[in-house]
């Protein structure tokens, strides 16, 4: 541009340039240092994040929200993030001193959470977690001490199109292992219709919807390029590789990957608990299975839901008021009310048996949810983070063809053990 | 007649360049349900206006404040670049070459490098969720890019006439005011529009900073949609065209002082 | 006179120093660009610095204790098997990109400097892909794309060919992204180098013509020539805006399948924002880079910039 031919001495200009910012750069750090706020609210007000943008201050889990506020003597100030951005989001705000009062947030964000020092123990609060079942609030759970209760949990199963699997003679009931159901899809290629989707995108999802085919060989994931590993992969590309699953798994989210299965031309889909109010839509018969392992019963399956969790504060005087919103968010009464609308499994047995007497349909969910796991449990917490993403790009090249499934769990796995 | 046949492979081009966009608009008249079918529909033969429905319903507080963003970005960096592109075509030491560079580099800092750095600044001062936080932010975009063509512009504005108006008595400011933001008229419109645009479609700092705020603008709305817990297409594509509205009005309006705004500095020397 | 008081106070024209007073002036012009500058630019950059020279983690993060490791990121960052696909990608995205922009841009300049009916109109429908929110041709572009119900595929059928994996197969994720980023820039490309066009004198190819010179002489002979300082232009711009493409790819292919499609930009916001556990020293230091190879081609464009004056 015009204005740039006036620089007559390039290197020297570019030493300006450096010394000029550099000038402003001290300026700055000096002038930012003093500024940080310290307490999160006034007394009164207490602030709440949650990853449910969908839900506006007028839906029955924005009043419920307002309403323990009300209970608890204060007024709430809640803000909804996305879910991917709210663990990074509350690393920030704990860092300028900012955190909110309570959070709820999704369950393998809670070990990071803890890491990072930022969350209060349920017991120091004087939380009760007796009645919660072990595995769900396993998720939360570091070194023995619990750091939030879960709001519910939900986990994966595979739906199927009733109509299309009588249409290829395919009793959902002999889908009991790998074997047999890899041999359902071919027969419902056969039929001239397609086999199965699910999500192997390049984010966490990806992962999620992996793990109950890795753990249902056997696998482990502090070895990812283990025999039992490999064969899961290898399940998958074979899938995609003879057309029983569409190539564009690749990009699915869980979301995207449900509209497949609900145009009507898709046998199974592996999918979650909150898909439950959609397949009543979807206009066609549908049942549920559990996801089989390799070689017969069901696989374990992750446990996928929200923990409410109370940040560390300077201000150690507002525990009390958020130990009563987390108590009213987590009681009996309000647990059936907001599973029910997030269509999720209530944590506790009582409350379980409660759903299951209104809504029947919610019990194989209730059995798979008893067997799942949490992917942050078992001792790997923040662990788990550094070998997800090795594990989802695994799956990506593999199905993509760029890597034979051993040759990319191989690069997963030293990844994973650099990370 | 020669013209007739420029006019076919014309429409053609045109064709096949807003095919996308005819595709955005079929599909947003698409029902759900039809969404994937095989082949796919090419014309919406039975066009559903839902999508359209869930935008009036759910998107104008965001159209409001795109604009409201839109608008804020455009007066904040006309109010910073105008005086600085006036300095540094005429008034300036020889720093301002340095300048120069640096805002060009400026320029090329992609949107979460600063959005990052923008979190913590926001925490701090509680600009986070907020229209205007979301204004300073858009303005970091378009500022760097106002000052380049301000400069170019006004460096093309003949000396002798600010020189007679500082003879006339008037001061450095008037001169400016009265001389040389009126002779800078295609400037100001190309800077605003871009500055608007850039404002009006940005996603990365309204997702970082305004992610949960009460105010939030139309990109968000969309990827409301898009997100993880629906995708709905004929929303999402309805609201990209509604949202495509204003912009294009305006760059039809302007089109004639963009051209002549960006290309300023190079077409007069 | 006084100088505007909002500028100077009353420093006046005829006072000893009318040097010293006029720099003062000047000084209100430029300082608001300033202090925006070092606020908004210089302060986001040093803790981008900051966070890329030292060792965070999560807890140091926050309590803000991370120790200094000089270059330990950086190195980090060169050694992973990700950064020369990242890089690569970073080069063949924004070349490619600014080559077909141009290109096609030029070639729609000089066909719509011809005069026919509905020129103009044609022209500004042209200018509609400009418009659209990325997020939103993004997301298109994605769907076209599409494996199963994509129309793109759907054409191809019709023609004969078998259908393509445009973002899920990792030999053309990146050539897709391309694609949709093409698309994006030809209207900018468009409409600058055409208003360049309008201003070449219609005599030089009325004497050009009666010498003889066929269409593509006098393309080579004149327009491209008198054309040089717009295209100029073009190309940086185009180049400022290209480099720094996030959300396009992000939308698009988040990057996959496996890095296959990631650039610097988005596997700096992946290290940062993507994973659930975020390493942001390392994220960082990719986002230096990034700044670096900027700073490299502004100098690089000014150097090329003066030796065409001279």
């Amino acid at each position: 541009m015009r204005n740039t031919r006036r620089i007559r001495n390039t290197r020297r200009t570019l030493l300006i340039a450096l010394a000029a910012t550099g000038a402003l750069v001290s300026v700055a750090a000096c002038g930012s240092g003093s500024g940080s706020s310290s307490s999160s609210g006034d007394s009164k007000t207490y602030t709440f994040w949650d990853p449910y943008p969908q839900f506006d201050a007028s839906s029955d889990w924005g009043k419920r929200v307002a309403q323990c506020g009300t209970q608890a003597g204060v007024k709430i100030k809640r803000t909804a993030y996305d879910t991917s951005d709210l663990g990074n989001k509350a690393l920030l705000a704990a860092q300028q001193g900012n955190a909110p009062d309570v959070m709820l947030v999704d369950n393998p964000v809670v070990s990071t959470l803890v890491e990072a020092g930022i969350l209060n123990k349920t017991s120091d609060l004087g939380l009760d977690t007796s009645a919660i079942q072990k595995n769900i609030i396993g998720a939360g759970t570091l070194d023995g001490s619990a750091y939030g209760i879960p709001v519910g949990a939900n986990t994966l199963a595979l739906y199927y199109n009733k109509k299309i699997l009588a249409a290829a003679h395919v009793d959902p009931a002999s889908v009991k292992d790998w074997g047999s159901l890899t041999a359902a899809l071919a027969k419902v290629k056969a039929a001239g219709k397609k086999g199965i989707t699910f999500s192997a995108i390049n984010t966490e999802e990806g992962s999620f919807q992996f793990l109950p085919w890795f753990w249902g060989a056997g696998g482990d994931l502090t070895k990812l390029n283990s025999a039992e590993g490999v064969a899961a992969l290898t399940l998958w590309k074979g899938w995609v590789d003879s057309g029983y699953a569409p190539k564009d798994v690749l990009n699915n989210t869980q979301t995207t990957s449900w509209q497949e299965f609900a145009t009507g031309d898709y046998a199974f889909s592996e999918n979650g608990t909150w898909q439950l109010g959609n397949a009543d839509k979807a206009g066609f018969g549908y049942g549920i299975i559990n996801i089989p392992a390799q070689k017969g019963g069901s696989a374990p399956v992750p446990t996928g839901g929200e923990f409410v969790t109370v940040p560390v504060q300077k201000d150690t005087g507002r525990y009390g008021v958020s130990k009563k919103i987390v108590t009213c968010l987590t009681s009996a009464g309000s647990l059936l009310a907001t599973d029910t609308t997030l269509m999720y499994v209530a944590p506790t047995a009582a409350v379980q048996a409660q759903q299951v007497a209104r809504n029947p349909e919610l019990k194989p969910w209730v059995t798979a949810v008893a067997a799942a796991r949490g992917r942050t449990s078992g001792g790997l917490g923040t662990k788990y983070p550094t070998i997800s993403q090795p594990l989802w790009t695994a799956v990506q090249s593999a199905l993509s063809g760029g890597k034979s499934p051993q040759g990319a769990l191989d690069v997963a796995q030293s990844a994973a053990g650099k990370g | 007649m020669k013209s007739r046949g420029y006019t076919v492979i014309g429409l053609v081009l045109t064709a096949l360049m807003l095919f996308p966009v005819y595709w955005m608009l079929n599909v947003s008249l698409t029902p759900q349900q039809d969404m994937r079918k095989s082949p796919p529909d090419l014309f919406p033969l039975h066009p559903t206006f839902e999508g359209y429905r869930a935008v009036l319903d759910d998107q104008l507080p965001y159209l409001g404040t795109s604009l409201l963003i839109g608008i804020g970005t455009v007066a904040l960096t006309l109010l910073i670049a105008a005086p600085a592109g006036y300095w540094l075509a005429k008034l300036r030491s020889r720093t301002g070459g340095a300048l120069s560079l640096a805002l060009l580099i400026a320029q090329m800092i992609p949107g979460i490098v600063m959005a990052m750095g923008f979190y913590g600044f926001f925490l701090d001062l509680g600009l986070l969720n907020s229209w205007w936080g979301l204004i300073i932010a858009d303005s970091t975009i378009a500022v760097p890019f106002g000052v380049m063509i301000f400069t170019a512009f006004m460096s093309g504005i003949p000396g002798e006439l600010i020189s007679a108006a500082l003879i006339d008595g008037a001061g450095t400011w008037r001169t400016f005011r009265s001389v040389v933001l009126p002779l800078s008229r295609n400037a100001i419109v190309t800077v605003s529009l871009f500055g608007f645009l850039w404002a009006w479609s940005d996603f990365v700092f309204a997702n970082t900073l305004d992610g949960g705020g009460s105010w939030r603008p139309i990109t968000l709305g969309i990827y409301k949609y898009i997100g993880n817990n629906n995708q709905e297409w004929n929303a999402i594509m309805a609201t990209a065209v509604v949202a495509s509205v204003p912009a294009a009005v305006l760059l039809v309006l302007a089109q004639r002082y963009v051209a002549a705004g960006v290309t300023a500095g190079a077409v007069k020397d | 006179m006084a100088l505007n008081p909002r500028v100077g106070g009353g420093w006046s024209r005829s006072s000893p120093r009318p040097f010293g007073a006029r720099q003062l002036a000047g000084l209100a012009f430029i300082a608001p660009l300033l202090a925006y500058l070092s606020a908004f630019y210089a302060y986001p950059l040093y803790r981008n610095l900051d966070l890329s020279l030292r060792d965070y983690t999560v807890r140091s993060f926050v309590q803000g204790d991370a120790p200094y490791s000089g270059w330990d990121n950086f190195s980090t960052v060169l050694h992973d098997p990700t950064f020369w696909p990242a890089m690569r990608n970073t080069m063949v995205f924004t070349f490619v990109s600014i080559v077909f922009q141009y290109a096609a841009g030029l070639a729609l300049a000089v066909f719509f400097n011809r005069h026919f009916r509905l020129a103009s109109t044609l022209r500004a429908l042209f200018l509609i892909p400009w418009l659209l929110p990325l997020i939103v041709s993004a997301s298109t572009w994605s769907w076209m794309f599409n494996s199963e119900s994509g129309v793109v595929n759907y054409g191809l059928h019709l023609v004969g060919v078998d259908p393509v994996g445009w973002l899920t197969s990792p030999d053309w994720a990146l050539t897709s992204v391309i694609v949709a980023n093409i698309w994006i820039g030809i209207p900018f490309n468009l409409v600058i180098l055409y208003s360049g066009l309008q201003n070449i004198p219609a005599e030089l190819y009325e004497a050009a013509s009666l010498d003889g010179a066929g269409a593509w002489q006098q393309f080579r002979r004149i327009t491209f020539p008198l054309l040089r300082p717009v295209s100029a232009i073009t190309l940086l711009l185009g180049l400022v805006y290209t480099l720094k493409v996030f959300d396009l790819i992000w939308i698009m292919t988040k990057g996959g399948p496996g890095d296959s499609s990631s650039t610097l930009a988005t596997w700096s916001y992946q290290l940062g924002f993507g994973t659930l556990l975020p390493k942001f020293g390392p994220g960082a230091a990719v986002g230096n880079i990034l700044i670096l190879i900027a700073l490299v081609f502004g100098l690089l464009y000014i150097r090329v910039q003066r030796r065409q004056e001279s």
